[in-house]
């Protein structure tokens, strides 16, 4: 009975390090192939001739359509600033600079990656439709409910999370491949 | 108690070659990576300009909303693979992919090209006969080394204002991708 169960302990202990590890790795990944700047995650290596195992892995998981290393690095973040998970019923304030690029837009989508945009004419932000502060900041609200200035509206309940796309980034082409601040995200409001 | 901590540990380690296992395996084993998604969406020597997602529907390519996309296959054993067109002045960009779903080359608008984009796509015996100038290609022709002969191309095209975007669809559907037989 001793030997039984010692045994069975060992293997749920196998089982949950072995395929929990790997449900980490390529889901947060900070610890093996993805980086991090405050909430903000990326693959960097995801667009490489010949990814790491753990980047391949994530690839063949996700089926996405990744960006080239020279056409620039996606973003993700599923938590604000603070740590909280993003909800769709909440206000959150995207504010800061963003990384030196071409062309970058914020999209929202539900953990599913659709697209939680109210509207079909207004699915992103994107660089050559905002007004940014006078320093050239960008200030940009994400809520359902209506907000000044910049403003994604969104719809639907429950988590969702922001993708920054920066195509083209200079912190490619400038030999610095570390990004050390992207834009904060602070919720303003919960109902 | 010590056995037990024993047989823990050893669960430890034998969770760290499952772990082994699970990552090093799994891109041979997915059906859904990105080649196989080629093979559903990009027809051989056709550019098609994919659809727009709506917010709401299904977004399994995890296609930007901003973007156009338009995508080919090129089977290179049929001979050199060529992409050229005129693109409106916007951001774009063009990946290749081999047939494990890596991007084996990518270059955007600023690299110098400008509007005109012109890419030679060559597979390892082409390459060498290129090398040997038994190929005759126009100066300033991009040129792209395929390790074999299953390729995909992307273009990414980035209307500034959704208003343009039926301009832009058009002039992307307007590029050319085949094979030089």
């Amino acid at each position: 009975m001793g030997l039984l169960f010692r045994l069975l302990v060992g293997l749920a202990v196998a089982i949950c390090v072995g395929f929990g590890a790997s449900y980490y790795a390529l889901t947060d990944g900070r610890l093996f192939a993805a980086v991090r700047v405050g909430p903000w995650a990326a693959w960097p290596d995801v667009g490489q001739p010949m990814p790491d195992p753990y980047t391949r892995a994530y690839l063949a998981r996700s089926g996405s359509l990744q960006l080239g290393y020279a056409e620039g690095i996606q973003f993700t973040a599923f938590t604000d600033d603070s740590g909280d998970p993003l909800d769709a019923h909440c206000s959150y304030r995207v504010t800061g600079f963003v990384p030196g690029a071409s062309f970058w837009t914020l999209v929202a989508t539900d953990l599913r990656g659709v697209s939680i945009a109210a509207s079909p004419n207004l699915p992103a932000l994107h660089s050559e439709r905002v007004a940014r502060t006078g320093e050239g900041a960008l200030v940009a609200t994400i809520s359902a409910s209506l907000a000044p200035g910049n403003w994604l509206e969104i719809e639907g309940d429950g988590a969702f999370k922001l993708l920054l796309t920066l195509y083209d980034a200079v912190v490619f082409s400038g030999g610095n491949t570390t990004i050390e601040d992207m834009p904060s995200i602070e919720k303003v409001a919960c109902p | 108690m010590s056995r037990l901590l024993f047989w823990i540990a050893g669960g430890f380690v034998l969770g760290g070659l499952i772990h082994l296992v699970v990552i090093l395996t799994l891109p041979g084993a997915a059906t859904r990576d990105i080649w196989n998604r080629f093979e559903d969406i990009a027809p051989l020597e056709t550019l098609v300009v994919l659809d727009d997602i709506a917010p709401g529907e299904p977004n399994p390519l995890g296609l930007d909303p901003e973007l156009l996309y338009g995508v080919c296959r090129l089977e290179l054993g049929d001979g050199p693979g060529v992409v050229n067109g005129q693109l409106p002045l916007a951001f774009w960009s063009v990946a290749v992919f081999n047939a494990k779903g890596h991007v084996i080359y990518a270059t955007t608008n600023r690299s110098g090209s400008g509007q005109l984009l012109d890419m030679g796509i060559f597979n390892p015996a082409q390459t060498r006969l290129l090398a040997e100038q038994r190929f005759e290609i126009d100066e300033g022709l991009l040129i792209v080394e395929a390790g074999g002969n299953d390729v995909a191309v992307v273009v990414r095209l980035a209307p500034p204002h959704r208003a343009m975007r039926e301009r832009y669809r058009e002039a992307l559907a307007g590029l050319s991708c085949a094979t030089i037989r």
